[in-house]
């Protein structure tokens, strides 16, 4: 890719508020914004925490209408949200100005689990005949996608990647692949997702949660459960500096992997070998070890999973630069992975990490909130139970 | 390649039911249709022991993930590629669009029923990356997974991401393919849609009143010829090119004119170096839905022009059902059938095609196509997702 594709704007729906600043104020504070869970539904299970990262809807409004939101599902609210924040920031009053068509593509761990549950409930309890046909539609994985694709007008390829917490890293790189191919003259790309109380239930029947979040610390116990999106606009640098737009990283390489040693709900032990396929990666893409100087890594607290981040990170380099990890802040969700890099490669400030006190026996000691120089590049890394992981490397814009 | 549908285990099977030209759409035993306003739909028939006893943690899986690694073994092996492909450089490009929602469905009921006594054991596979980890894991695939769920279009959108990754490097061999199972959710949604025929589906067909779901899974290894020479293994067809668009129009209904499928299925071709006078004949999206049959022929026509009412058109989905997220995927296997044999499959019923859609649609026995060089894969899906594959006959060594 070699510094080709250029991110030209952003937007971000998550519980601090709307729009990168609130993300940025959350990240450099160093504190997670946490709100109740409305659980009277009574899913929860005894000793699960009651707090989850969960957006403020109010905070939609002035980026999507009721009127506008009414016929959408949260994860289709928050995108479409997040791509107007992004076109907007870029300059641009329809994706598809000066022609070419626009590629959306969009990463969900759940899809839309609230509409899902409610259609289901339906079926369940007051049989087949009572289903909605407003909510079956906007039931599907890639709803937010579509309705993206609508709100924005955008007719290139409409991809939605599953793939847990590696689809975000996915998703950008496939549309980087859109736009830097010709086959899409932009992309709008990102990830979205809800949280409810019935899935905050399924992780915590897991014992995926954790409170405190506390990423690899070694009393850690799991994750602080987030919702919302990050949608960044992804251009050709050329073309988006001849048209006078600000150029804020640039997509420089994407590595994909798989380790099969991973069971079909949590992490493996394949760290060396993931280590190695990173390894190999950045070297096709003839990028030095050394000017990578941040890694924002998709660490969220969970047992497993940090330990895999660990060893990954430990075999690929004996001297790490400083590990960032806003997933502890802004909870996990891919939104705030995307959003953490960003603002990362663009040298924005960091605040310590939440909670972190002592690390494993090889472990990796987070960010403690110093002021870091600004970055040449961040590798951002995502390692996704079930065995996926991608690393992606951010450029920091030239002048 | 390796197939799961309604019409059996294993390719053969769906070669000789698509040959025979019956539909496989029968009254469903999976769930209970109680309720429903439809009873119907393409069921995968019981699991063949041999095929059973593969996979030692059979039980433990959802149904997709069974399909999804059948489909996958067959064709592995097929491939005469090793159990496991540890030293090569693989990646797995799959779809789903409900991938273990039966499971999820099953869990769902125990907790609305009583959540502290259910268990998380159902939803261990209940999500729609399950199959593509469960054929990545079982294949101990090191290099990229990536699941598709862009609903109707997902499976046409793999076999294209896949390509995407073999003519970049990115890999030398590609696991590519996608599996759905039959649900309760989806099986009512569609109903509450109205878009559900109570007969078996009729694509292009004056009478048509909508679809018919079904389930399987379709799975294509694919290789660069490189490669395949390197191992000595003769091709069975190549994906020459592939393309994709969005109508960015409606959540549920295609465009009418048909105008963006037309330009996916447009750039798939630019992709394979055809152009559209090359199209020797189409495997049809053919949900049988009134304004899906509508859009796909007015995509054909913007395409074909002239030749549109003449070129064969295949519709698997009327012996089938509609696969949702893995139809592309098993038509893209029936597609490469055809090129094989140059047969293409017949669409069952004796009832006129509807002059408003006067496709060349095969009908009354196989068609015989000897000739046939190149075949045009369509998918048009929910939230106006298109996606196209060009296939083509192997002429190489």
């Amino acid at each position: 890719m070699s510094g080709l594709v250029a991110i030209t704007g952003f937007g971000f729906v998550g519980a601090p508020g709307c729009g990168s600043q609130a993300a940025a104020h959350a990240l450099a504070r160093g504190e997670a914004v946490v709100r109740p869970i409305d659980d009277t539904s009574g899913y929860l299970p005894a000793g699960a925490p009651r707090t989850a990262a969960l957006v403020d809807r109010e905070d939609l409004v002035p980026h999507l209408l009721p009127g506008q939101a009414r016929r959408m599902s949260p994860p289709a609210r928050y995108a479409v949200a997040a791509a107007r924040m992004a076109l907007a920031e870029a300059g641009l009053a329809d994706v598809e100005e000066e022609g070419g068509p626009a590629a959306v593509v969009l990463a969900t761990a759940f899809g839309p689990a609230s509409y899902t549950e409610r259609l289901c409930r339906q079926i369940f309890l007051e049989g087949p005949e009572a289903a909605s046909p407003a909510l079956f539609t906007e039931c599907v994985a890639s709803a937010a996608a579509s309705q993206v694709a609508i709100s924005c007008g955008a007719h290139g390829v409409n991809l939605t990647v599953v793939q847990r917490e590696a689809g975000p890293l996915a998703a950008v790189l496939r549309a980087a692949e859109e736009v830097a191919s010709g086959r899409a003259r932009r992309a709008l790309a990102g990830s979205v997702d809800e949280m409810t109380p019935l899935l905050l239930a399924a992780l915590a029947q897991m014992r995926a949660l954790g409170e405190p979040c506390r990423p690899f610390d070694r009393a850690r116990a799991g994750m602080l459960a987030g919702e919302g999106a990050a949608v960044l606009l992804l251009e050709r640098e050329e073309e988006a500096r001849a048209r006078g737009a600000r150029v804020l990283a640039t997509v420089e390489a994407g590595v994909r992997a798989f380790d099969p040693t991973a069971g079909r709900a949590g992490w493996g032990r394949g760290g060396e070998a993931l280590a190695g396929r990173l390894r190999g990666g950045l070297a096709r893409a003839s990028l030095a070890e050394g000017t990578v100087d941040a890694v924002v890594s998709g660490a969220s607290g969970a047992r497993t999973g940090d330990a895999l981040e660990a060893a990954v990170l430990r075999a690929w380099r004996a001297e790490l630069p400083p590990v960032l990890v806003p997933k502890a802040v802004l909870g996990e969700y891919g939104g705030s992975l995307l959003a953490g890099a960003l603002l990362a490669v663009q040298g924005r400030p960091f605040g310590p990490t939440p909670h972190f006190r002592e690390p494993e026996r090889e472990g990796v000691v987070p960010h403690d909130g110093r002021a870091l120089p600004p970055p040449r590049r961040v590798l951002v890394t995502a390692l996704a139970a079930g065995g996926a992981a991608a690393w992606m490397v951010l450029g920091a814009a030239r002048a | 390649m390796g197939a799961v549908s309604a019409c059996g285990w294993g390719v053969p099977a769906l070669e000789r039911a698509l040959h025979a030209g019956n539909t496989e759409i029968r009254p469903l035993r999976r769930f209970d249709t109680t309720g429903q306003r439809t009873r119907v739909g393409g069921e995968v028939p019981p699991v063949p022991e041999e095929v059973r006893r593969a996979f030692p943690e059979w039980r433990r899986l959802s149904w997709a993930d069974r399909f999804a690694l059948a489909a996958s073994r067959e064709a592995v092996s097929e491939a005469s590629l090793p159990e496991s492909l540890e030293a090569l450089e693989v990646g797995v490009f799959f779809a789903s669009s409900t991938g273990g929602m039966p499971e999820a469905e099953r869990w769902l009921a125990q907790m609305i029923r009583d959540p502290v006594a259910s268990h998380p054991g159902a939803l261990g596979s209940q999500q729609v990356n399950g199959p593509g980890d469960a054929v990545a894991r079982r294949l101990r695939v090191c290099g990229p997974v990536e699941t598709l769920s862009s609903a109707c279009a997902s499976g046409a959108l793999a076999l294209g991401a896949a390509l995407s990754a073999l003519r970049r490097g990115e890999v030398e061999l590609a696991v590519a393919g996608g599996a759905d199972a039959l649900c309760l959710t989806t099986y009512a949604g569609f109903n509450a849609l109205r878009s559900v025929d109570e007969a078996p589906c009729r694509p292009f067909q004056g009478s048509r009143a909508g679809l018919s779901l079904g389930e399987g899974a379709g799975v294509l290894v694919l290789e660069t010829v490189a490669s395949a020479r390197r191992r000595g293994v003769a091709a069975l067809a190549e994906v020459a090119g592939a393309g994709a668009s969005c109508d960015a129009y409606h959540m549920t209904a295609p465009h009418p004119d048909g105008a963006v499928a037309a330009g996916a299925a447009r750039q798939a071709l630019e992709d394979a170096g055809l152009t559209p006078a090359a199209v020797d004949f189409v495997n049809a999206h053919g949900t049988g839905t009134p304004h899906n049959d509508a859009a796909e022929w007015s995509a054909l026509r913007g395409l074909l022009g002239e030749r549109a009412a003449r070129v064969p058109v295949e519709a698997t989905k009327a012996l089938v059902g509609h696969l949702l997220g893995s139809a592309g995927a098993l038509e893209a296997v029936v597609t490469v059938l055809g090129l094989r044999a140059g047969l293409l499959h017949p669409v069952p019923g004796e009832e006129a095609v509807d002059p408003d859609t006067p496709v060349e649609l095969v009908r009354g026995g196989p068609l015989a196509l000897p000739g046939a060089r190149a075949a045009l894969s369509l998918n048009l899906a929910f939230g106006g997702a298109n996606a196209a594959v060009v296939l083509t006959a192997w002429t190489g060594p």
